[in-house]
């Protein structure tokens, strides 16, 4: 009877792995479909000087559908195909969180040419997955390609990386001058700034004038509490003529803002780790300011001066919050926002911060998102040649303007004049101008492979796309940076080059019960605030902090001291 | 057909057994998409279990990896979350298993005596709706009525004269009644489909003879209905031990909050979080595999003891 059953299962399981097997095969058809490249080293003489191969290039982005497109204009593809003879193509992983999706798809081992995925820097999640794949052969070495490009050979200089990008991300010193990642959207000058953002908390207008109050004054959180309390007081409502939340979160969703906890905030938000007094690092958790922050967030509550959901808000109601005016004081948001081009919400502050008064922090460059080739990948130099020609002027000039003739016109100096009517477009119907194909109407294709040497000033006359025509959404944006004196802030502002402090979990013995127990830490702060009494508060921060510390948390501060010394591998810790 | 002198003896039950298959060709044809089913997501699948055992290699796969032994559930009992996870599982699937079973059960017995068909059907229709109505959207209608200040209930403890603005979500006091809560509106209307089914099996000359001999409804709900869904019962119980380290990812995931974590933590967000989000997919598979082999203990145990005392048991 054995056998018998045996046979019948052995039928199936045959048929699904023959199914199976067929499947696979077809998979790494990806590559297989690209035509054959050929020598590409030297364009054929009908070919113009950018040609590199006639062939398929397909990326996989591991990145959310709101940031990124698979759709591609015609026009767009026809050009790109044009120069380059490479038929673009890239595919959304779509997870409900992209780190998901990256692992599921690094683990199914069935990659097309490239992978693109988030990276601010090495300290982010992605990076011990896409480490993981590097160290055990998944990536292309990336660096003899290198050599030989327009752009991407200057990350082979000396001086052209930041700290992090070159010895965390990119030439780890495991790898032996390989590397197996590019990490994207460097700056071509060290402290270049691409936008004039005035980030943190903003005040309704109306409302402050009403209370009489300079937003710009309020430097600490005593005069933010005052504030709130005036507002309270005030009986303002919002645009349906409900009663307004004095502090309402977060424009993105609820979550801690150290901006608006300034004085009360021990190091970057979600960090919380800075040098005491002595020079030595500590965790907020073990430094009696997080008490304070503690017992003030809880008498914002209880004053009901602060939204009851500040912290678990989720985005739509954050964000409806906003656009109604129901928030007296929204907790962060930026200048760039098109609903306040009007200005009628003002930024506040920027509060001071533990160490004293407001100063700017500027990262000396950075970096942001990455991309990298597989090992199965047939002719990766192709890859590599396209994403520097994406990178070079010409490229850039394709993925953020568009076609010459269609979505502007070249100025005398040889920029690009946006037309009027793609502005007109762009602001009035969004997804008719995304479906032009190009980054100035938010559709940024071209971003994966070519944004980085970036310094659009130089190369187009303008900081944003659009910014020499009047109406372009960014006016109102500048208008407020003048209001919040951004160039002064900017002219004595803090450049640094430095790690995130959880930057180092990957190569910390227990990184992975830390990571877990400082997630419990973010967590057990907001349940610090919702206790009934500072000491149910505090019983909350003390058992965290136990659970941090069983999982090496003073070990880990110490590898942080060491690496502080170091000054390849300095530590930021203040807050922006 | 070489066969046939060399084992003769194993050739006619054989034989018997083909042609009893094409007797019945067509019922085995219906069986077979679902034979398929179980094959490639149910069984091929279990190949992955290794994985708790190896220390998974992207470009070696699941056979080319190292073994690593029983590494993976001596880092979890020694991980201070262990004990935390295992009896908040416990706990929410306990509730769900033991506390919940009675529930379903006694709305199909009020369907049942429901003797309007129009009400019947409507009323069923509206308790079999929120089955399809997934964790997301039920777990934002219970935030957004739960809501300090602004959420139904609060507003109507305020117009009451109350406080109205207590965070129930963030309170760990109302966790338990607001996750069996949910739990309970969203499923007894689709569990109850079973017992109905069962009670309509139930022969009506049962209920005839009990009239002639005087009972009344109550009497014949509890000696002849119960009784005779007492097997559908106990099957049905212990199917769901199997899951009894499952306490149900989605729901929870959703429910949680920094204020109730410490009860709403259980087994499988730990494995979405530790495993998937932090791509330790063999950790991941080991506490998997664990919450498996146990639930598989427990299904077996439970047959037994069934088999002993009550004529009912899954085999």
């Amino acid at each position: 009877m054995n056998k018998k059953w045996a046979k019948f299962l052995a039928l199936p399981l045959a048929a699904t792995m023959l199914i199976t097997g067929c499947s696979n095969s077809n998979n790494g058809g990806s590559n297989a479909s690209s035509s054959p490249s050929g020598d590409a080293s030297v364009a054929p003489a009908d070919k113009p000087a950018t040609w590199i191969a006639d062939r398929k290039i397909k990326g996989l982005v591991f990145m959310g559908t709101d940031d990124y497109t698979e759709d591609m204009n015609p026009e767009i593809k026809a050009e790109i195909k044009k120069r380059t003879g490479i038929d673009f193509e890239i595919e959304i992983m779509k997870a409900s969180k992209s780190i998901d999706g990256l692992i599921a798809g690094i683990a199914a081992n069935d990659l097309p040419d490239f992978i693109a995925f988030y990276l601010n820097n090495s300290g982010r999640p992605e990076m011990s997955v896409v480490l993981k794949a590097a160290r055990e052969g998944v990536f292309t070495d990336l660096t003899p390609l290198m050599k030989d490009t327009k752009v991407y050979s200057k990350y082979l200089q000396e001086d052209f990386l930041p700290n992090d990008t070159k010895y965390g991300v990119m030439f780890r010193p495991e790898f032996n001058g390989s590397t197996y990642f590019i990490h994207m959207n460097v700056n071509r000058e060290g402290g270049y700034d691409s936008r004039k953002y005035a980030g943190g908390p903003y005040i309704r207008k109306d409302i402050a004038d009403a209370l009489g109050v300079d937003p710009r004054t309020i430097k600490t959180t005593d005069q933010l509490y005052e504030l709130a309390k005036k507002i309270k007081q005030g009986g303002f409502k919002d645009s349906n003529g409900k009663d307004v939340v004095p502090i309402g979160p977060n424009y993105w969703g609820g979550q801690e803002i150290g901006k608006l906890f300034g004085d009360l905030e021990w190091g970057e938000e979600n960090q919380w780790i800075r040098p005491d007094e002595s020079g030595k690092m500590q965790h907020e958790a073990q430094n009696p300011l997080v008490m304070k922050k503690v017992e003030y967030v809880q008498k914002l509550l209880s004053e009901k001066l602060i939204h009851p959901e500040f912290f678990t808000l989720d985005e739509s109601q954050s964000t409806e919050g906003a656009l109604n005016g129901t928030w007296g004081i929204i907790a962060n948001m930026h200048n760039y926002q098109d609903f306040n081009q009007d200005m009628h919400y003002l930024p506040l502050g920027p509060l001071n911060g533990i160490d004293g008064e407001y100063q700017m922090q500027v990262a000396f460059k950075s970096g942001y998102s990455a991309w990298a080739i597989p090992s199965t990948t047939k002719n990766p130099e192709d890859i590599m040649k396209f994403a520097d020609y994406l990178a070079t002027r010409e490229g850039k000039l394709l993925w953020k303007y568009g076609l010459e003739g269609r979505d502007y016109t070249l100025g005398a100096d040889g920029n690009p004049l946006v037309k009027q009517e793609v502005m007109d477009l762009r602001t009035n119907d969004s997804n008719a101008a995304k479906a032009l194909g190009f980054g100035g109407v938010k559709n940024y294709w071209g971003e994966l492979l070519g944004s980085t040497d970036i310094d659009w000033m130089a190369d187009f006359g303008e900081m944003e796309y659009g910014d020499k025509l009047q109406d372009s959404t960014s006016q109102g944006a500048l208008e407020i940076a003048k209001y919040w004196d951004w160039d002064a802030k900017r002219a004595n502002a803090n450049v640094f080059d430095a790690y995130s402090p959880n930057a180092f979990l990957g190569e910390f013995a227990r990184g992975n019960e830390l990571k877990a127990a400082f997630d419990n830490y973010k967590d057990s702060l907001v349940k610090a605030y919702y206790s009934k009494t500072p000491e149910a508060g505090k019983a909350v921060i003390d058992s965290a902090l136990k659970q941090m510390q069983a999982a090496g948390l003073d070990d880990y501060l110490k590898l942080l001291d060491q690496k502080h010394a170091d000054p390849h591998t300095k530590i930021s810790y203040r807050a922006f | 057909m070489k066969q046939t002198n060399a084992a003769p003896a194993l050739q006619a039950p054989k034989r018997r057994l083909w042609k009893e298959i094409l007797k019945h060709r067509y019922l085995y044809m219906m069986v077979l998409p679902c034979i398929v089913f179980f094959i490639i997501f149910n069984y091929i699948p279990m190949g992955g279990l290794l994985l708790a055992f190896k220390d998974y290699k992207f470009n070696k796969g699941i056979l080319g990896s190292p073994w690593v032994g029983f590494d993976y559930f001596q880092t979890f009992f020694n991980s201070y979350q262990s004990g935390m996870l295992i009896k908040n599982t416990l706990i929410i699937s306990g509730m769900k298993l033991f506390l919940y079973l009675p529930f379903p059960i006694i709305l199909a017995l009020m369907f049942n005596e429901i003797r309007n068909k129009w009400f019947k059907n409507i009323s069923q229709s509206i308790l079999y709706l929120p089955h399809f109505i997934s964790w997301v959207v039920v777990v934002g209608l219970v935030q957004r009525i739960l809501a300090p200040d602004t959420g139904l209930l609060n507003q109507f403890i305020s117009g009451m004269g109350g406080d109205g603005s207590t965070f129930f979500m963030m309170e760990p006091d109302y966790f338990y009644q607001i996750m069996f809560g949910s739990h309970l509106w969203k499923s007894i209307g689709w569990d109850s489909i079973i017992y109905m089914a069962a009670i309509a099996g139930v022969n009506p000359d049962m209920y005839e003879a009990a009239k002639i001999d005087g009972a009344g409804k109550l009497r014949e709900v509890w000696s002849i209905t119960i009784p005779s869904i007492t097997p559908t019962i106990v099957i049905l119980f212990i199917l769901s031990l199997g899951n009894i380290l499952s306490a149900g990812f989605d729901q929870l995931y959703l429910l949680r909050t920094p204020g109730n974590m410490h009860l709403a933590d259980i087994l499988d967000t730990y494995i979405i979080q530790i495993g998937l989000q932090g791509g330790q997919y063999g950790y991941a598979t080991a506490v998997g595999m664990m919450q498996g082999v146990i639930g598989l203990i427990l299904v077996v145990l439970a047959n037994k003891i069934s088999r002993k005392v009550s004529d009912t048991a899954l085999w």
